[in-house]
């Protein structure tokens, strides 16, 4: 990484953060919210789905379990942040009770135990929050996006740059080592499951985390509604559009589908979900390693032709 | 990549992701910056009622005066210098067009779009600021069932078309995303297409709905069944109650059970089961088992069609059953035959019920989809109407003072005659509608019924 | 109460049926080719409709034109395989069921608002002059039109295990679950392969939405919970074993109907009944992490 790219990064970092400044429109700030969610969550996936290759099909459990525990206890008068952090810790627990059964799993057993572990908690939330949570009326009257725009950057950068220290860690190898070639990384010595633990951990922490910012930042729900399984599906296709396994991917996918869902949706109508299909179809075929595969190869080009 | 620039790019990220936390636990209220207080006005919807001669600076989008097609009726002085109209008013719907609410919503929009065409083929809506008549524009956008889309719409519909109300979108999972939206952005809101009383329990000011609610509901249902069926012996007093298990599945079954008992019904069974849930054998036999006359029943599809296959093939029939929702879907009995028969609901309003404006509606309907207006699409058209005339009555577009309208109304809609009760839940007639010979008829109140009641059903087998 | 609870496993029975006559398209699909085709459900709603519109507009009986659901889903599948998924064939496993969990995502999308704006949101469901008979054996009822679709999904699911075992195809489908690359030097076509199973699983889809339309009802947004559903009897009955999943799909919902009598008649309602269908569905899977009646492989 060079001096243009840190550059890069700080001229980013600092419009993300002034953002707000100058954008006063509800509808714009409204999508940068729902795009740092998206962000957030697939990215929090991508920790566990991507890096350790292990398809979560349940990730909407933790996102939901964030979400419920956090708005609890906010109603109930704790501050949002203590709240959030208990819903992520949360989370956390969840996923290591569940880890050790999960993990003697492999491929897709794993992806649809996880799949039905979520569906239960979308039933039973369902069955015993059977009524709507919704922000008190006198709090409406102060509500306004600009705290849950900096909560869900906060979030949001908090994944990313949490997922760029651990995958350029001593983490990082032995997590690849294990994807790659479980056995062997094994006989080496290194001890598969701890490594998938810890990712499931912390793949569960920050969709727990992303879960506690939307409890913060959403006006009126169903409880159950965090738990869909729309919430892990969305964000495992924006992990794989954009290029799973990578930092970058899950944001670039998140923003292509966000973005193009929404602006589809504005134009289109009843229509927008039929050409979202299609156009989304045409991305996997021409694009079949996701954006971050497309950039790959054209870096690798670039350099060939820069030796 | 090594391992200073890491820590480099570290510590960045962290700092900013510090300072957003910092920046959001700062500003539990609205932070002061966010509105700047620029000397331009901003191109807000409400045009300030000074006479200063602002209409040189005010914004160029809502400055369209020769593009307004209405026909002035009484040509304004040009010596008193108005703010020029606005071309349009603007009103908007988040509506699940699509995805797991798409039949309630597909019922909804062209009720609005109905209201909305026939007050501008009128030349639109007389407002007194601007002394002319201005037509209504509809923004209707599909939030694909999902609330947390639903939420980006309403925010759009405020913050691009600047609309003077929200009309609802469908089903109350939706509608509780959008109504605190509409709450936070003090825009009038008029929804249907839920009976669920709780939302009304919230102390929201901007909520309106002429759509019969949970407890007017269970009422109505000993009310009608005791005036329908005059001899006490012949009446079903053994009282089945299927719930779903919901939050207004749970209201509704609550205030069952209480009504039931004061009108002189015994509940004999009272279960509840899961949304979606497709196998009632077991609810059926206890009812059967324990001699229920009457079922009351509130489920969606497609567990309203399996209900009634399982007691079709368990052969239970109760004499009277009331099933809310899944029976107002316009395919119930072209799906069901003769079993969806005697099934009684109440729907809010039938395109049979004589009101000024239905014949019209129903004309409309026909010419689009080949049949009558749809159960949903009455009320929905009673939405604009009540604005239409709450925005004449204001005499302006400030949507406050739209919405004090609104409360204070008393609109002939082709819902009947609409007022508001203080918790925005309004004052509607509740029919009861059965479906007899695969058509719906009013079968109560007696005044507006279209047929007698069919009672008791006779068993299913015997048809 | 003994006949009341009899009676609850006997349509644990007939639905669990639709559950593994859904899961055998999808898992016989995913043996193969290792694609993942999330759309599965969706296909199950067009074999809905095309058993529906036969039924509305020219009277078929929907047991009758079965046939014409299956074709029609035949064309269907071939389309979308030549068309998306034959793209997929040459990737990695991985890669594999990543891309195709995509382009499902994306065929599901489009088939669902294309059945929203065709045939509107309406639910649609086929009654014909004998639903609702029944005929009485030891004082329990079995409804016809559900007891005739448990003797086709059996009869289907009999004859694609001897189709399997017994034919060159059959046997060169197995050979291709089990090791791709020694079936292509073998001189199998993989293509030919893939396409036909396939095909053949959209096909099964088509025949369990049809009869899902005669027992329940259909609707353009159904998908999504039989393609869960078929996914968690997948894995129930274990992967490779086409028996074993339709076994799966029946234990599933007898666990269902059992657990729901249960739950009543402790008056707990039947709120319950599908998480502990699920609960028994992780614990078979801890006691056994290859599903019931899976090969170790996986």
């Amino acid at each position: 990484m060079n001096k243009i790219q840190i550059t890069i990064i700080v001229i980013l970092l600092a419009a993300l953060l002034a953002f707000p400044q100058f954008i006063t429109s509800e509808s714009v700030l409204n999508l940068a919210v729902y795009v740092l969610l998206y962000v957030s969550i697939a990215s929090s996936w991508n920790v566990l789905g991507g890096f350790a290759g292990q398809t979560n099909l349940g990730h909407a459990a933790f996102f939901g379990v964030g979400a419920l525990v956090t708005r609890m206890l906010w109603f109930a008068g704790w501050n949002i942040f203590a709240s959030m952090v208990i819903g992520a810790l949360v989370a956390v627990v969840l996923a290591l009770i569940i880890g050790v059964p999960a993990f003697r799993l492999r491929g897709v057993y794993f992806a649809i135990g996880t799949l039905a572990l979520s569906q239960i908690l979308l039933i039973t939330v369902g069955n015993t929050f059977s009524t709507i949570s919704s922000i008190p009326t006198e709090d409406l009257k102060v509500y306004s996006l600009v705290p849950r725009y900096y909560m869900f950057l906060g979030v949001a950068l908090l994944t990313i740059v949490t997922a760029y220290v651990l995958l350029n860690s001593r983490f990082g190898l032995g997590i690849t080592a294990v994807r790659e070639e479980e056995d062997a990384a094994e006989s080496l010595g290194v001890s598969a499951l701890k490594y998938k633990m810890l990712a499931f951990g912390i793949s569960a922490f920050f969709g727990g985390l992303t879960g506690g910012a939307f409890a913060f930042y959403h006006v009126g729900y169903y409880p159950q509604l965090t738990f869909g399984p729309e919430w892990t599906f969305d964000s495992m296709m924006m992990a794989y559009i954009g290029g799973v396994g990578t930092i970058v991917g899950p944001v670039i996918g998140a923003v292509f589908f966000v973005v193009l869902r929404e602006f589809l949706a504005l134009r289109f109508a009843e229509f927008h979900l039929i050409i979202f299909g299609v156009l989304f179809i045409l991305v996997v075929l021409f694009l079949p390693d996701g954006f971050m595969g497309i950039w790959e190869k054209i870096r690798k080009r670039l350099l060939r032709r820069s030796k | 990549m090594n391992k200073r620039n890491l820590n480099w790019i570290v510590r960045i990220g962290l700092l900013v992701a510090l300072v957003a936390v910092v920046a959001a636990c700062a500003s539990p209220t609205p932070e002061p910056t966010k509105v700047p207080p620029t000397a331009a006005p901003a191109p807000t919807k409400a045009p300030e009622p000074t006479k200063a001669p602002v209409a040189t600076t005010a914004p160029t989008k809502a400055a369209e005066p020769t593009k307004a097609p209405a026909a002035t009726s009484a040509p304004a002085p040009t010596t008193a210098a108005a703010k020029p109209a606005p071309a349009y008013i603007e009103v908007g719907a988040s509506i699940p067009l699509t995805g797991k609410f798409g039949s309630l919503g597909q019922q909804v929009k062209p009720g609005y779009q109905y209201a909305v065409n026939d007050i501008n083929a009128a030349g639109g809506i007389y407002v007194k600021e601007f002394d002319k008549k201005i037509p209504l524009r509809l923004t209707v956008y599909d939030d694909a069932s999902d609330p947390t889309q639903a939420v980006s719409k309403m925010e759009t519909l405020f913050a691009d078309q600047k609309v003077v109300a929200y009309l609802g979108g469908a089903s109350s999972d939706m509608h509780v995303a959008t109504i605190p939206i509409a709450e936070k952005n003090k825009v009038p809101y008029l929804g249907v297409s839920f009976a669920l009383n709780a939302i009304h329990q919230k102390g929201y000011k901007y909520l309106f709905s002429p759509f019969p609610k949970s407890p007017q509901q269970t009422v109505d249902t000993f009310a009608a069944l005791n005036q329908l069926i005059p001899d006490a012996s012949q009446r079903p007093l053994k009282v089945a109650i299927f719930a779903e298990k919901s939050d207004w599945g749970a209201e509704e079954e609550a205030l069952w059970k209480e009504n039931a008992t004061k009108a002189g019904y015994t509940v004999v069974v009272d279960e509840q089961y899961a949304v979606g849930n497709l196998d009632f054998t077991a609810m059926i036999l206890k009812a059967k088992a324990a001699g229920a006359e009457t079922l009351l029943a509130l489920p969606n599809q497609p567990s309203g069609e399996a209900l009634i296959k399982g007691m079709v093939e368990n052969g239970w029939t109760p004499k009277f059953s009331l099933i809310i929702r899944a029976p107002e879907n316009v395919t119930w009995s072209t799906n069901l035959k003769k079993n969806g028969d005697y099934v009684t609901i109440f729907p809010g309003w039938n395109s049979a019920m004589k009101f000024p404006g239905v014949d019209q509606l129903n004309k409309a309907y026909q010419a689009e989809f080949k049949r009558d207006a749809d159960l949903l699409t009455g009320p929905s058209y009673a939405c604009v109407q009540i604005l239409a005339k709450a925005i004449e009555t204001a005499g302006t577009l400030d949507r406050d003072k739209i919405r004090d309208a609104i409360a204070a109304s008393n609109t002939s809609t082709v819902v009947g005659n609409v007022t508001f009760n203080a918790d925005g839940t309004g004052k509607v007639l509740d029919p009861l509608i059965q479906w007899q010979n695969g058509k719906l008829e009013v079968i109560w109140p007696l005044d507006h019924a279209t047929a007698k009641i069919m009672y008791p059903a006779p068993a299913f087998d015997k048809r | 109460m003994l006949e009341a609870f009899a009676q609850n496993l006997v349509y644990g029975v007939l639905i669990g049926a639709l559950y593994g006559l859904a899961a055998v398209g999808l898992s016989l699909v995913f043996g193969v080719t290792k694609f993942l085709n999330v759309a599965h459900g969706e296909f199950l709603m067009v074999g809905g409709y095309a058993s529906f519109w036969l039924f509305t507009l020219w009277q078929v009986d929907p047991f009758v034109s079965l046939p014409a659901a299956i074709v029609s889903l035949l064309v269907l599948g071939a389309v979308f395989y030549q068309a998306l998924f034959s793209r997929m064939v040459k990737l990695t496993e991985g890669v594999k069921i990543q891309n195709t969990l995509l382009i499902g995502f994306g065929v599901s999308l489009i088939l669902q608002n294309l059945a929203l704006k065709l045939w509107t949101a309406d639910t649609r469901s086929i009654t014909t002059a004998y639903s609702g008979q029944v005929f009485n054996f030891l004082g329990i009822r079995f409804p016809l039109v559900r007891v005739a679709s448990l003797l086709i999904a059996l009869v289907l699911v009999i004859a694609l295990q001897l189709f399997l075992r017994r034919t060159y195809t059959g046997k060169a489908l197995r050979a291709t679950v089990e090791n791709w690359e020694a079936a292509t030097l073998m001189g199998i076509d993989i293509h030919r392969v893939y396409l036909l199973s396939f095909v053949m699983g959209a096909a099964l889809a088509g025949v369990a939405g049809a009869l899902v339309g005669v027992g329940y009802s259909i609707e353009p947004g159904m998908g999504m919970s039989w393609t869960l559903k078929s996914l968690v009897v997948m894995v129930l009955g274990g992967l490779g074993s086409i028996t074993g999943t339709f076994v799966g799909g029946i234990i599933l919902g007898l666990t269902e109907s059992a657990t729901g009598f249960i739950a009543l008649m402790a008056g707990g309602g039947l709120t319950y009944k599908e998480v502990v269908g699920l609960v028994l569905f992780l614990l078979v899977l801890v006691f056994r992490p290859e599903g019931l009646f899976g090969s170790k492989e996986g």
